[in-house]
């Protein structure tokens, strides 16, 4: 403790009005670091350590209100200059890339070469590489995809003691030692610094279309959405919308339920499966839109980027097993606001602070071990009264072991993950 | 515990569990058969306390050493606890033991429309959960992923004999570490596994099958590429070089043309509307690329014809030579030609021959060094032959292995691929499971202090590379 009162901090000291840019929950930092390498990153680690400073690591910032409030926030730790493409070699659909790449940046570049990284983050022209692997921010495919951890084959990260350690390759086929990319996807930056990531890259599909079902009862549209998750010719992505998200994501509507389905794959597949997705909206009681939707890619985008919730409202997100879906969101009242994903049994649910505690309880309650409800977004005034994660997952004994091995003075994102980690 | 039936330590009756399916053997000091999770936790408990190393073994196709108990112990076996606990096909989702066969559960799927993807050309033999262990993959892996890719929870016993239930299960996610993506793969190092949930996918409604004739190896080589590159998205695309031909012509006349210097087997599934399309599409690729001959399988009995060529090549190696040693290396897709082109090299320099069957879509070679185990110095010739193919694999920015694992058998070659450091970490990862290190030792790891070398092992005489022709075993 002797050590921390007199410690000079690493970083760059920082005035008010940058603290006030990098604050989190409420939180602000008195210095920054913002590396050019990932040496120099794995340095600055190795000085946090010394100092038992604590960092929040930020990438694009998207979802850095991700988790609980830090225990301890002293120097903001950033990735955003470690945006360089390393590799991309389009015939082997595989790239290389620094952590803090925006996600988008990325996407421009293989799209040039009609290829695309099948995830698709909220705000991909501000998230990075690295944050969207620590977030496990897959987007709106991943029922038909696969998500993060499908997608990332190789991974190097800095850790606190100041090494820099690699794991899985460039290759797309590999069991070579552990996998430790799959312990840093969704692990929010709480063991190591993710400098550089490897990916499989996919040839983008012919074709696309997008359609959209009218239901009078959110129960048949979740229905039709569940038996198409579960044909051969699966969407690409299926989300419920109520009447207000819809506008929200800028159509309006005189029905109360939207089934907005993408069709992605082979020009004749999508027309075969376009046929396919309208018999099931009708055989759940649905109509289909005879106009074709306005604007899909823009749409598509509105109801991606609105899964990150507003500042003033809080979000919760629950995964459940398909089946198990409609129970835990019917618990939602009509003051809350519901985007469903029947195919991977997710939904989104934003509710006002005030009632949010108990929404999330009985949400929580309607689970039933079946899944789990966690706290996506919330204004800093309501972090502390909401338990973010839920009670621990099962293996927490081993998951607080490993955050004390590789991060043994919890210089990173102290507080932030489950169960307090 | 267990039951006296079940548990044994008489010399003679472990000498049963002394192998897998490579080359080297060790004998344990008990072999075990538990019939529960609970049994399973409880003898990893009193391992751990007795010191006594424990070895998880389900289907012992392992290539790579993975079930050898080098270090003796208690060799724990899966052979009862083989049930499929659970088809829930709304949720996608089955619950099955460790026990299982990989094949059993795709057969009790089908015929309801559903299966499990992954499918290691073992997979007659192989169970689910050392597919786990290994993160097995097969021919299908490059449009479906491998095991990890299709695992969404584990129930595990460890060495403080704790049964814990990780991961998702039937949800898609959950928050906290991922561990059961952390253990898939991780070769009975870290835990073991006593129940896996699995993610169901819809049968294809069609399979298109096609043959590619080339003169050489290059040519097929630039086929893949090309049909890749053009937007296909195939399900395998199998290569087999002139000299495999010959031996699986001989053995199962599948009718590869002799003079060919390399065949592509490409198969597309999709809706019936679509695939014969797409596979149209792959043949003039092909033909793009010098081709030439393109046959598209007509019907299942020609497609099943084309596909037993490549499923019976490594019985057929018997035709070829007494023993071979099959690699697992990888390279990107774009480094096949050359690195096909320097193992060539290789064998003109050293006299023996290599053949190339392999999954050449996602660049994961199978070359076959053939040899005679009863020839003096042949195996240890050979083992250094397979380290320079190795070093070669990872030279070209490949890995060492694509899917049979590191086990005994590359122990000291994973340091082509990873630093000290990057062992260090993994080796930490490890010990917050096993801080005694009892969960498979001897294995993943190089030993402690060693330098690259060749792995030192049992001289031959017997190899389980002795095929006899008409098994269909492949890989
Ligand atoms: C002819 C042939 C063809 C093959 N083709 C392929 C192929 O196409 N693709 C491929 O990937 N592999 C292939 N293999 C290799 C082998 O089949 C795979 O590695 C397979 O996954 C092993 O499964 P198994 O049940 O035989 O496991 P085992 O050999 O018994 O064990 C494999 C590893 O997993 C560990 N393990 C086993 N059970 C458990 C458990 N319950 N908990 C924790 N760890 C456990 C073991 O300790 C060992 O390290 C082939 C092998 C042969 C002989």
């Amino acid at each position: 403790m002797k050590a921390q009162v007199s410690r000079v901090l690493p970083g760059q000291e920082i005035g008010v009005d940058e603290q006030r840019e990098l604050a989190v929950d409420g939180l602000t930092p008195a210095r920054v670091m913002r590396p050019q390498s990932p040496q120099e990153l794995a340095e600055g680690l190795q000085a946090l350590s010394a100092t038992s400073a604590a960092a929040v690591v930020h990438g694009g910032d998207t979802q850095i209100g991700l988790g609980s409030r830090p225990a301890r926030y002293d120097v903001a730790l950033s990735t955003t200059r470690l945006s360089r493409l390393l590799e991309h070699e389009p015939a082997d659909l595989t790239c290389r890339a620094e952590a803090g790449m925006r996600v988008g940046d990325l996407q421009a570049i293989l799209r040039a070469h009609g290829q695309r990284l099948p995830l698709d983050p909220p705000r991909p022209e501000k998230a990075t590489l690295g944050g969207m692997v620590a977030a496990n921010s897959s987007g709106l495919s991943r029922a038909r995809y696969g998500g993060v951890r499908d997608w990332v084959i190789g991974i190097a990260v800095a850790y606190p003691n100041g090494v820099i350690a690699r794991a899985g390759g460039k290759v797309v086929k590999n069991v070579a030692g552990y996998d430790l990319m799959k312990l840093h996807t969704g692990a929010l930056g709480t063991l190591g610094v993710i400098v550089e990531l490897n990916f499989k890259v996919q040839t983008t599909p012919e074709a696309d279309d997008t359609m959209l079902g009218h239901f009078d009862q959110r129960g048949d549209a979740l229905a039709a959405g569940r038996w198409l998750a579960r044909q051969y010719l699966a969407p690409a992505a299926i989300t419920v919308l109520d009447r207000e998200v819809l506008q929200e994501c800028g159509l309006t509507a005189d029905w109360r339920w939207t089934l907005a389905i993408r069709l992605e794959g082979y020009r004749r597949e999508v027309e075969i499966a376009r046929d396919q997705a309208a018999a099931a909206v009708r055989d759940h009681a649905g109509r289909v839109e005879s106009e074709p939707a306005p604007a899909p890619a823009r749409f598509w985008e509105s109801v991606r980027d609105w899964t990150l919730g507003q500042d003033e409202a809080v979000l919760l997100y629950a995964t459940t097993s398909l089946s198990g879906l409609s129970p835990v969101i019917d618990v939602a009242g009509s003051d809350s606001r519901v985007m469903a994903e029947p195919a991977s049994g997710t939904a989104y649910v934003r509710v006002a602070p005030g009632a949010a505690v108990g929404l999330l309880d009985r949400m929580r309650g309607a689970v039933k071990g079946s899944g789990q409800v966690v706290v996506r977004r919330a204004p800093t005034a309501s972090k502390d009264e909401l338990d973010i994660f839920g009670p621990p997952p099962p293996g927490f004994a081993l998951m607080r072991e490993l955050k004390r091995t590789l991060d043994p003075n919890a210089i990173l994102n102290p507080g932030r993950f489950v169960g307090g980690i | 515990m267990v039951g006296e039936r079940y548990a044994f330590t008489d010399p003679y009756e472990v000498r049963l569990y002394q192998y897998d399916a490579s080359p080297e053997t060790a004998l344990p000091d008990a072999v075990v058969i538990p019939g529960s999770a609970e049994e399973v936790a409880q003898v990893a408990r009193i391992c751990a306390e007795e010191g006594v190393p424990i070895v998880a073994r389900s289907g012992a196709s392992s290539l790579c050493g993975g079930t050898v108990p080098v270090e003796g112990g208690v060799v724990i076996t899966f052979a009862r606890m083989d049930h499929i606990l659970e088809i829930d096909l709304e949720n996608l989702r089955a619950v099955v033991e460790p026990g299982v066969v990989n094949l059993a559960l795709s057969q009790v799927l089908r015929p309801r429309g559903f299966y499990y993807v992954p499918d290691p050309s073992s997979q007659g033999a192989c169970t689910i959960g050392g597919n786990v262990g290994t993160n097995a993959g097969g021919p299908h892996t490059l449009l479906y992923g491998v095991t990890v890719n299709h695992v969404t929870g584990l129930e595990v016993a460890l060495t403080t004999g704790e049964l814990l239930q990780l991961g998702p299960g039937k949800a898609s996610e959950l928050s906290g570490y991922d561990l059961t993506g952390l253990l898939c793969g991780s070769e009975g190092t870290m835990a073991i596994v006593t129940k896996i949930w699995v993610r169901l996918t819809p049968v294809p409604p069609v399979s298109k099958t096609l043959l590619a004739v080339f003169d050489d190896v290059t040519t097929a080589s630039n086929a893949v590429s090309t049909v890749i590159a053009s937007g296909i998205l195939p399900a395998a695309i199998e290569m087999m070089d002139h000299l495999s031909i010959q031996a699986v012509e001989a053995a199962s006349h599948a009718g590869y043309p002799l003079d060919a210097g390399a065949v592509l087997l490409l198969e597309v599934d999709g809706i019936a509307e679509v695939a014969g399309d797409v596979a149209r599409r792959m043949a003039e690729c092909c033909r793009a690329e010098g081709a030439r001959e393109v046959r598209l399988a007509r019907d299942e009995a020609e497609r099943q014809a084309l596909w037993k060529g490549r499923k019976g090549a490594f019985s057929a190696m018997g035709r070829l030579s007494p023993d071979f040693y099959v690699m697992d290396g990888v390279v990107p897709r774009t480094r096949l030609p050359a690195t096909l082109d320097a193992i060539g090299k290789i064998s003109e320099r050293t006299g023996f021959k290599i053949c190339n069957v392999f999954h050449a879509g996602d660049g994961n070679l199978h070359p076959l060094v053939l040899f005679d185990g009863f020839k003096e110095g042949e195996y240890e010739q050979v083992l250094r032959i397979g380290d320079e193919i190795l070093k070669l694999c990872a030279d070209q920015g490949g890995s060492i292995t694509g899917e049979h694992g590191i086990g005994l058998e590359k122990r000291e070659n994973i340091r082509y691929v990873f630093s000290d450091q990057d062992l260090s970490v993994m080796d930490q990862v490890r010990r917050v499971f096993d801080p005694g290190l009892r969960m498979n030792p001897g294995k993943v790891f190089p030993a402690a202090g060693g330098e690259a070398k060749p792995a030192v092992r049992m001289p031959a005489g017997k190899t389980t590379g002795r095929a006899g022709p008409g098994d269909e075993i492949w890989v």
